[in-house]
């Protein structure tokens, strides 16, 4: 109960995406995926957020925890990575970029509120995916899940994720996982935005309404 | 964390021609997890009379119970229907012998009177002021959007129809910029001679 304030909840709350993200290996590229909720307290600020950001041609990430915190990341490892493109004349490796977002996130460890997931396809290793959780760990997996829908769909990547999936299957995959994810947590909503990142270059998907997967609603 | 916002959850009261309409949402939840999207806070307390009882998920429950206590006790006493302007000063009275250490609900009460058919429509806050107005109430974690969507949509003298439709699309709007509302919606319009009870097709995020 906020009693002697007459300002609304929301005025002193801080921004977060809360969020469901996920990115997902296959041979060629990635898929990353993200709901589109924004809230500030309880009030939804954005229903229809991006939270798939691009910091390179070929690599994007995947943007959990305070939205000030991993947009300012975000911006700096860009334009690290641009630099670096100059300097390299060669687009910069996805392993890179990850490496510099958890350059960050670990140094400023104790200040930040960040969850990201890396995620992207270079010339020398092909399509991958990098985790960056809250603390600065960096680590690589066939895929990653994180944000705090994730909590809600690890029984379920874990049983239904197989090596060698095509583009589509993957595609699939993150729907439905952050359809399920996006029912569950308060925190997840809107619409999923999808990027499959290749060779030759990003696709951007939205799938809104009533194209959104309908599980058992209980 | 708020009490209040704990659970999470809406309802809306809007008064018609000759008719009453109340709605809420349905979801039940536990902070940012949704647990059910069928926790309706609507509850029938007489043939015309409804209260919605949005607030802290526990006491939405026993709150209902001690009502429904009271008013079959009244009905046994009077052998009449109460009246929704004696039952708000009921709701108003269990709320206040709370007073310092009280439910967790903001309850909304519509209803017309057995009689007269008159339309009635009224809010309570936790300690049990009570607040009657002519056009419509709201309460919730969604309030503030309520209270956007009822201005900008709400004119007097709408029928049955046009007043169901009017007040699904302010819950249903209000509930999408919640993060702990929404998960399904239930309006009911209230006539002399029916009551229409219809699920609303939300958005379940």
């Amino acid at each position: 109960m906020r009693t002697n304030n007459m300002t609304p909840e929301w005025m002193d709350s801080e921004v977060s995406t809360g969020t469901s993200i996920m990115a997902v290996e296959f041979d060629g590229g990635v898929v990353v995926g993200a709901d589109s909720r924004t809230t500030t307290g309880s009030y939804i600020a954005n229903r229809v957020t991006d939270k798939l950001t691009k910091v390179a041609d070929y690599i994007y990430c995947c943007r959990s925890g305070s939205a000030a915190d991993t947009q300012a990341v975000s911006d700096i490892v860009s334009y690290h990575l641009d630099f670096l493109q100059s300097e390299t004349q060669e687009p910069p490796l996805v392993r890179t970029a990850a490496h510099l977002f958890k350059g960050m996130c670990y140094q400023y460890r104790d200040q930040l509120s960040a969850g990201i997931i890396c995620a992207g396809w270079d010339k020398k290793d092909g399509g991958q995916v990098y985790s960056i959780p809250i603390g600065g760990m960096c680590v690589q997996q066939p895929f990653a899940i994180g944000g705090s829908g994730s909590t809600y769909i690890y029984g379920y990547v874990d049983s239904v994720f197989k090596t060698g999936m095509t583009q589509e299957e993957c595609m699939k995959f993150v729907t439905n996982s952050l359809a399920l994810a996006m029912m569950r947590d308060g925190s997840s909503g809107g619409v999923i935005r999808l990027a499959i990142i290749t060779q030759k270059g990003v696709e951007r998907k939205v799938i809104v309404g009533s194209d959104i997967p309908r599980f058992y609603e209980g | 964390m708020s009490i209040m916002s704990y659970n999470g959850g809406d309802v809306i009261a809007m008064m018609g021609k000759n008719c009453v309409a109340i709605a809420c949402d349905r979801r039940f939840g536990i902070q940012a997890q949704t647990v059910s999207t069928d926790f309706d806070k609507i509850f029938e307390m007489g043939p015309k009379l409804f209260v919605g009882l949005p607030g802290l998920a526990t006491d939405t429950q026993t709150v209902a119970q001690r009502l429904k206590f009271r008013l079959n006790l009244y009905t046994l006493r009077e052998n009449r229907a109460m009246k929704p302007k004696t039952f708000m000063s009921v709701v108003s009275n269990l709320l206040y012998e709370k007073r310092f250490g009280p439910y967790f609900i903001e309850p909304v009460v519509a209803g017309l009177d057995p009689k007269t058919n008159e339309p009635f429509i009224c809010s309570l806050d936790l300690i049990g002021c009570p607040m009657v107005t002519d056009d419509f109430v709201v309460s919730g974690t969604a309030s503030e959007q309520m209270y956007g969507m009822c201005e900008s949509l709400w004119q007097p003298d709408l029928g049955p129809d046009d007043l169901f439709e009017t007040i699904s699309q302010a819950l249903m709007n209000a509930v999408d910029r919640d993060a702990v509302s929404g998960w399904g919606a239930k309006g009911y319009v209230i006539e002399a001679d029916k009551v229409t009870i219809k699920t609303l097709k939300a958005r379940m995020d």
